[in-house]
């Protein structure tokens, strides 16, 4: 047998790695007993026992999908794994964490969010980026750096955020050097004259928590099209793309045939 | 970081990993990772290329590279496979060697072959992020994601595992393409991180 020889590493087999908690601050275990969970894609780094991973569109989970998954731009990130046994998963050596929502809402910026059970539900938030998850149930998010939770009223820098909790109110703050006169606009375009880099922030009032991460590096996000080409939605306007319209949020996100993402792969 | 007490005997490390010494230390440069004409042939061949320093004196030597973390394994007399872009450093007393992977490599991004290293000792690996340990038993095999996986030693036996179907080319894959399967007895060493493979766009 191979053991841990005196003070050398923890060694894991399925009895000894934890149940939907942390293995360490970088890697969680999530247990599957013939239930389900939404990951995704590329997030599993190891598992024990037998554990299928079909994409959201595959036809058995059509009914799943339709209770929890309302998120067409991300359908082609997103992937169910079912079965039984333990399953780790982690995300470029970020810190993961898993949080307990109880009949509330999160909304997190789409990609630190790694997994979450199916009692929840995952919708797009109205704001660009963001995913909001509703209901009750455990997800599991990364950050860049360990999370702190906040307190509103405050404002955060926007590389720093990481999400919100039942915050009615977040929008954009802009310092009020930063838009007066022409020579204001030329020092935040140019960064000529001293632009500290903080003159925008996000704002948030009402009662909630906000999530931030520690350092202002991001987590490289991908491209997720855009979303329904309509009036009143924000950011409809920017690129094309978006066939996603109203009519394909329930069900399939995509028709076979349509050759799925092949464009996004492809980097084209 | 890794420090290593050094008191007239030797250690071998990545060239140029040496980031501190106090004491008195002599670096040698050893071409084709000391294992001898035949290795160094095998290694321009293979494309396992390391470059090897061989570290002796008296004191105390610090290693690190690029920030990554190190994890030790101990051997006694088992043989540890692992890539030799994550090897760091090992005890003189440990041969090192190259090995035909198969398929598997290929699907890492790390060529087709690995390195060994058998004897008795410490071996120093790197990964990005603490590395978590695995048992591989024979009632409880492992299934492993070729981008996390970095090092395994003991009696493994590894199968490649895949599951492309028609969906994965309709852009309805399962991100889980390919997959390495560890059967036996032994240890799998895998970090909470993933390379930059042809799988994990599938």
């Amino acid at each position: 047998m191979y053991g841990a020889p005196g003070g050398g590493p923890t060694v894991y087999d399925p009895m000894t790695l934890p149940v939907d908690d942390n293995v360490n601050s970088y890697t969680f275990c999530v247990e599957l007993k013939g239930s389900q969970w939404f990951l995704q894609k590329g997030k599993m780094i190891a598992y024990y026992g037998s554990i299928d991973f079909n994409g959201v569109g595959h036809g058995r989970l059509d009914r799943l999908v339709r209770t929890s998954f309302h998120s067409p731009l991300h359908a082609s990130d997103w992937v169910v794994a079912e079965g039984s046994g333990k399953m780790l998963l982690a995300d470029r050596a970020f810190d993961v964490n898993s949080y307990d929502l109880d009949d509330g809402n999160l909304t997190i910026r789409s990609g630190n969010l790694l997994a979450f059970q199916p009692s929840l539900s995952l919708k797009q938030s109205i704001v660009p980026g963001f995913l909001t998850l509703i209901g009750t149930g455990k997800f599991v998010a990364a950050s860049n750096g360990p999370v702190v939770f906040m307190e509103p009223p405050l404002r955060v820098d926007p590389q720093a955020l990481v999400g919100w909790a039942d915050c009615p109110s977040p929008c954009h703050h802009y310092d009020h050097g930063y838009m007066t006169g022409v020579m204001g606009g030329l020092r935040a375009l140019t960064g000529l004259g001293g632009a500290s880099g903080e003159e925008h922030q996000f704002e948030f009032v009402g009662a909630g928590t906000v999530l931030l991460q520690s350092t202002e590096i991001l987590m490289a996000e991908q491209a997720t099209g855009a979303v329904p080409h309509e009036p009143g939605v924000p950011g409809s306007g920017a690129g094309a793309g978006g066939h996603g319209g109203p009519g394909a949020q329930s069900g399939a996100p995509r028709l076979p045939g349509q050759l799925g993402d092949l464009q996004r792969r492809f980097g084209l | 970081m890794l420090a290593v007490d050094v008191t007239g005997d030797a250690v071998k490390a990545k060239n140029g990993s040496m980031v501190a010494y106090d004491g008195q230390m002599a670096f040698k440069k050893l071409s084709g990772g000391g294992e001898g004409i035949r290795g160094m042939v095998t290694r321009r061949l293979t494309g396992e290329q390391m470059t090897v320093m061989e570290v002796r004196g008296q004191g105390t030597c610090w290693f690190a590279d690029r920030a990554s973390e190190i994890n030790l394994v101990q051997l006694q007399g088992d043989k540890l496979y692992v890539e030799s872009s994550n090897l760091l450093a090992t005890d003189a007393g440990l041969r090192t060697g190259t090995s035909f992977t198969g398929l598997r490599g290929a699907t890492q991004g790390n060529g087709l072959f690995t390195t060994t290293v058998e004897g008795h000792g410490q071996a120093a690996i790197t990964s990005d992020g603490p590395a978590v340990v695995l048992r591989v038993s024979p009632q409880y095999p492992l299934i492993v994601d070729p981008g996390a996986y970095i090092a395994h030693q003991g009696d493994v036996r590894q199968s490649f595992q895949s599951g492309v179907t028609f969906r994965t080319f309709m852009g309805e894959g399962g991100g889980e393409a390919f997959q390495i399967r560890f059967e036996g007895n032994g240890l799998v060493y895998v970090q909470p991180s993933e390379r930059n493979t042809i799988a994990g766009d599938v």
